[in-house]
């Protein structure tokens, strides 16, 4: 699509400029045909009417989830995946706003848009999970159980969207151009970065907490009374390697949008990143030892399970310390971006290891996603990524905002949206 | 260090309104900690059941639930059956006696902890250990998270995964029949004197009282005096436990304590993240501007 | 669940210890480890802090054309011919070349695309078009010979004529004026950088090594360093 906008400013009605990005709907249209698009047109063909399903039939007739195994795929990977994976949001805020490191501004943006949208979907997962799903604002309005771990889950996602919310509103009020209500949003910054950080804090730790309940069921090597903090601490490496990754693919996929005069070194910050996390993913490992000297479990490293255990900690934690450190010193952004991709298959075994895996391990009946788990899984991710996309392309997230200018506007060539 | 007043206020507010979201608590589950010498309970004793499964009919027409399926057949106990969300209690047969003699039956259900993982966990409350005893669940409550299920070490509580707008089930020691000054049905229809119903103090003096005057005839054990914190539903048997389907890996640490050091963490972490977040705030601001500071006086000596 | 008795206690805490003082023993040298960018500038000499500080003086960014990130410049001459060539930076970066290697004329080139290269010793390094259009002139003289530091390359150091017809739309993508200075204190930065801030370089009498910075910098990567400028 070589077409340009004129250069003339013609007056477009709000939905055409904001919506369609300046172009006619026929226009519009026309760039939707990618591959990308066919790809999540399928997807979403087959998923939906899948979702559909489940919310007619019920959990039964859509999982193999049972008495025995309650919880599965979209526990272990909508959600506690999920949410991990979320986590570059506070991270990113509480580098750039209460660290101090401005160099990260550039992909702070990203970061929190990752988070926020992150997080949504989690709870979109939850919601499909859910036997009464129409229920879930009740922790927060209708019966509160204080003793309960997932409670204080429940209350803090609630919150921490809010807050999310509050520190992605600069770039939406920039897209609708209210400055006055932006410059307001602006000033609540450090406050909810504040607040975000804290409340990350808690809520990654508790879903870690939420495992205590079942000593008996988690495999020891797994189990520890150190779970939340594993859990947190493995929840800033996956923020910051989910971080490298998106902003490799956004700058690939979106590069028009970083325009002349903003170029952003983002090797430089790809570096960065991974120096923080290889330093993060050396302390964790420790912290990993500790639990298992704790438990006083070694004998168990020789079991099957002890095989898998040993695999998670040095294919997916010691090997991406190294590799990170590796890639720093040779000042090799492209071997750090590996090694994040690496990091993030990680975090994911890891909640899946806890949740699925050393989950029931003595069960007589172990639990193996339907396969309409898994469509609806990638439908709930695919749906993801397609708003990601749909806000990069109309909200600066990745360009900048001059306030006597609005939203820059961009000629050149466009591609799908 | 300059931190702006505005900051501090915001930060101290949004400090004290989550420190409300975690009010200390009790040991226990939502209500005050039961007297566990005044609770309901009953006293299972496998060596007097015959298998009639009398117990689980009158269980599932007390609870309008479908009848025991398999009724009068002995094929039933070939296989061991867990309970169901329309089978709130099942007997099963076990041949578990060394000298390969009579098999023992026993009766499965809610155990009706006197502080209950289900009811420590769950987020809305819908399970509830009452102050008289019984575990009881709020049906108006329930989202279906099945968090309890995951809690409970006797993997009681049931979810109704064939409806599409599913419940959690399990035993509710007959708590409307007891509100009539009734017994639990099944303790009223037992007809060999294996199920007896009392306050738990005075079943573990029964208990005991057995055992100590049959010490050939039991295992010198009450299931249910001490595990899982001590439960509501006390079982005495003339088999070791292990041999009859009984979990001997649930502890004795009420579950309600295993979060707990993680709970009272919270206000902790609320109080001390904010002055350290902003400490760290400060300090890097002050640096930046030091440096800038030094920047700006090394181009005006460069100038010069 | 592990049995509480003393021994068992013990002995859990006492490895538990070991790692704990491992972890603290093995920390320093891993954060060193990982801190440690491999530095490939030579030569350590005080004044290399002084220098950097000056760098941004060194490059020209003349107001009245417009900059292409890849350090192209662009002229416009008259109607929708402009002028085109490398800027003082990307000269200095790669110094003295044995040729460069210019499209022919009629010959189609894009914005944001490979306009031409420069060649030194077996390895040829791209840079980048400013404008979309036809080639209309070559200098010949720019192309063959070796480029002294001291020409002009906004003068008689011209590389290309194009005619470019979406002239407009093609400057919109380019930077001039303020915008160019700001952005080259950035490209400034981002060379300042590439320096570890112990060792550095000193060039003597003032003058920038007639071999290029980027050869200065790293004699046998040299065309990396320059790649990673000109985005290409």
């Amino acid at each position: 699509m070589n077409e340009t906008v004129p250069s003339a400013r013609v007056a477009l009605s709000w939905p055409r400029e904001k919506l369609l990005m300046g172009l006619s709907p026929r226009e519009y249209l026309s760039t939707l045909v990618t591959p990308f698009n066919f790809v999540a047109g399928l997807i979403l063909l087959v998923g939906l009417p899948v979702i559909a399903y489940r919310f007619a039939f019920g959990l039964g007739a859509a999982t193999n989830l049972t008495q025995v195994n309650p919880w599965g795929l979209w526990i272990g990977l909508d959600v506690l995946s999920g949410v991990a994976l979320a986590a570059g949001g506070y991270v990113l805020a509480c580098t750039v706003h209460i660290f101090g490191l401005k160099q990260y501004y550039p992909v702070l943006r990203p970061a929190i848009l990752t988070g926020l949208l992150g997080y949504f979907f989690v709870v979109i997962g939850l919601m499909v999970d859910l036997g009464r799903p129409w229920r879930i604002p009740y922790p927060v309005i209708y019966s509160y159980g204080v003793t309960s771990v997932m409670f204080l889950v429940a209350w803090h996602v609630f919150l921490y969207l809010t807050v999310q919310f509050v520190e992605f509103c600069p770039a939406v009020l920039e897209w609708l151009g209210w400055s006055q209500v932006r410059r307001w949003a602006l000033k609540l910054t450090i406050a909810a970065t504040a607040f975000g950080v804290i409340l990350s804090t808690l809520h990654q730790s508790a879903l870690g907490a939420l495992f205590l309940m079942a000593p008996t069921k988690l495999h020891p090597l797994w189990y520890s009374p150190f779970l939340p903090i594993f859990f947190f601490i493995s929840s800033i490496i996956a923020g910051l390697s989910m971080v490298i990754v998106e902003s490799m693919l956004s700058h690939k996929i979106f590069h028009d949008q970083v325009g002349p005069g903003e170029d952003v070194d983002l090797d430089a910050i790809t570096l960065g990143l991974g120096k923080a996390a290889s330093v993060v993913l050396f302390t964790y490992f420790f912290l990993k030892l500790l639990g298992v000297a704790d438990g006083g479990h070694w004998h168990l490293l020789t079991t099957s399970l002890g095989h898998w255990f040993l695999v998670e900690m040095l294919v997916f934690v010691l090997l991406p310390t190294f590799l990170f450190a590796h890639g720093v010193r040779e000042g090799s952004a492209t071997f750090v971006r590996g090694t994040a991709v690496l990091t993030v298959v990680g975090i994911v075994v890891n909640r899946l290891n806890v949740s699925l895996v050393a989950f029931n391990w003595n069960a007589a009946e172990r639990y193996i996603p339907s396969w309409m788990e898994i469509v609806t899984s990638i439908t709930i991710i695919a749906i993801g990524l397609l708003t990601f996309r749909w806000v990069v392309n109309r909200m600066p997230v990745l360009r900048e905002y001059r306030e006597d200018q609005g939203v820059r506007e961009f000629t050149g060539e466009r591609r799908a949206r | 260090m300059k931190v702006s007043r505005r900051t501090f206020l915001k930060l101290a507010g949004a400090t004290g309104a989550s420190g409300l979201l975690s009010r200390p608590q009790t040991a226990s589950a939502t209500t005050p900690h039961p007297d566990a010498t005044a609770t309901l309970a009953i006293l299972v004793d496998t060596t007097r059941c015959v298998g009639c499964r009398g117990c689980e009919a009158a269980c599932s027409e007390s609870n309008r639930l479908p009848p025991p399926a398999m009724a009068g057949e002995d094929a039933v106990f070939e296989e061991e059956r867990p309970t169901s969300p329309e089978a709130y209690t099942v007997v099963n047969r076990f041949h578990g006696a060394e000298d390969g003699g009579a098999p023992t039956f026993v009766k499965k259900q809610c155990m009706h902890c006197l502080q209950p993982a289900c009811a420590s966990a769950c987020l809305v409350g819908a399970l509830e250990k009452t102050p008289d005893g019984p575990v009881v669940y709020h049906e108006d409550r329930c989202i279906g998270c099945r968090y309890c299920m995951v809690a409970c070490p006797f993997g009681i509580p049931q979810f109704e995964y064939s409806k599409a707008l599913p419940y959690v089930r399990k035993c509710t020691f007959c708590r409307d029949r007891l509100a009539e000054g009734k017994e639990p049905a099944c303790t009223s229809v037992c007809p060999s004197g294996a199920l007896q119903f009392g306050t738990r103090k005075d079943l573990l003096e029964i208990a005991r009282t057995r055992i100590y005057q049959n010490p050939d005839r039991y295992v010198h054990r009450i299931y249910g005096e001490r595990e899982a914190g001590g439960t509501g539903v006390l079982y005495i048997s003339g088999v070791p436990f292990e041999r009859l389907g009984f979990r001997t890996d649930v502890g004795t640490t009420p579950y309600s304590q295993l979060t707990w050091p993680f709970l009272t963490a919270v206000p902790f972490v609320l109080t001390l993240w904010p002055p350290f977040l902003i400490g760290i705030y400060a300090f890097t601001r002050s640096r930046t501007r030091a440096a800038e500071a030094e920047a700006g006086t090394n181009e005006e000596n460069r100038h010069e | 669940m592990m049995p509480h008795d003393l021994p068992t206690m013990y002995s859990a805490k006492a490895v538990e210890y070991l790692i704990a003082v491992a972890f603290l023993l093995l920390f320093i040298p891993f954060w060193r480890f990982v801190d440690r960018e491999r530095v490939t500038a030579p030569v350590a000499v005080t004044t290399a802090r002084r220098w950097l500080g000056q760098v941004v003086d060194w490059f020209a960014v003349p107001s009245d054309l417009y900059f292409h990130p890849g350090h192209a410049w662009a002229r416009v001459d008259g109607g929708d011919v402009v002028t085109v060539g490398m800027d003082d930076f990307a000269q200095k970066l790669v110094g003295g070349v044995s040729a460069i290697a210019l499209p022919e004329v009629g010959a189609r080139v894009r914005q944001g695309e490979r306009g031409w290269s420069l060649v030194y010793d077996s390895k040829s390094v791209d840079m980048l078009s400013p404008v979309d259009g036809t080639v209309v002139a070559v200098n010949e003289q720019a192309a063959g010979s070796p480029r002294p530091s001291g020409r002009d390359v906004y003068g008689d150091g011209w590389l290309l004529k194009v005619k470019a017809p979406r002239l407009a739309a093609n400057t919109k993508q380019l930077l001039s004026g303020p915008v160019a200075k700001r952005w080259m204190e950035g490209v400034c930065d981002a060379l300042r950088a590439r320096m570890s801030p112990d060792l550095g370089l000193v060039y003597q009498d003032g003058g920038l090594p007639v071999e290029g910075m980027a050869r200065d910098l790293d004699p046998a990567n040299w065309d990396e360093i320059a790649r990673a400028f000109f985005l290409t």
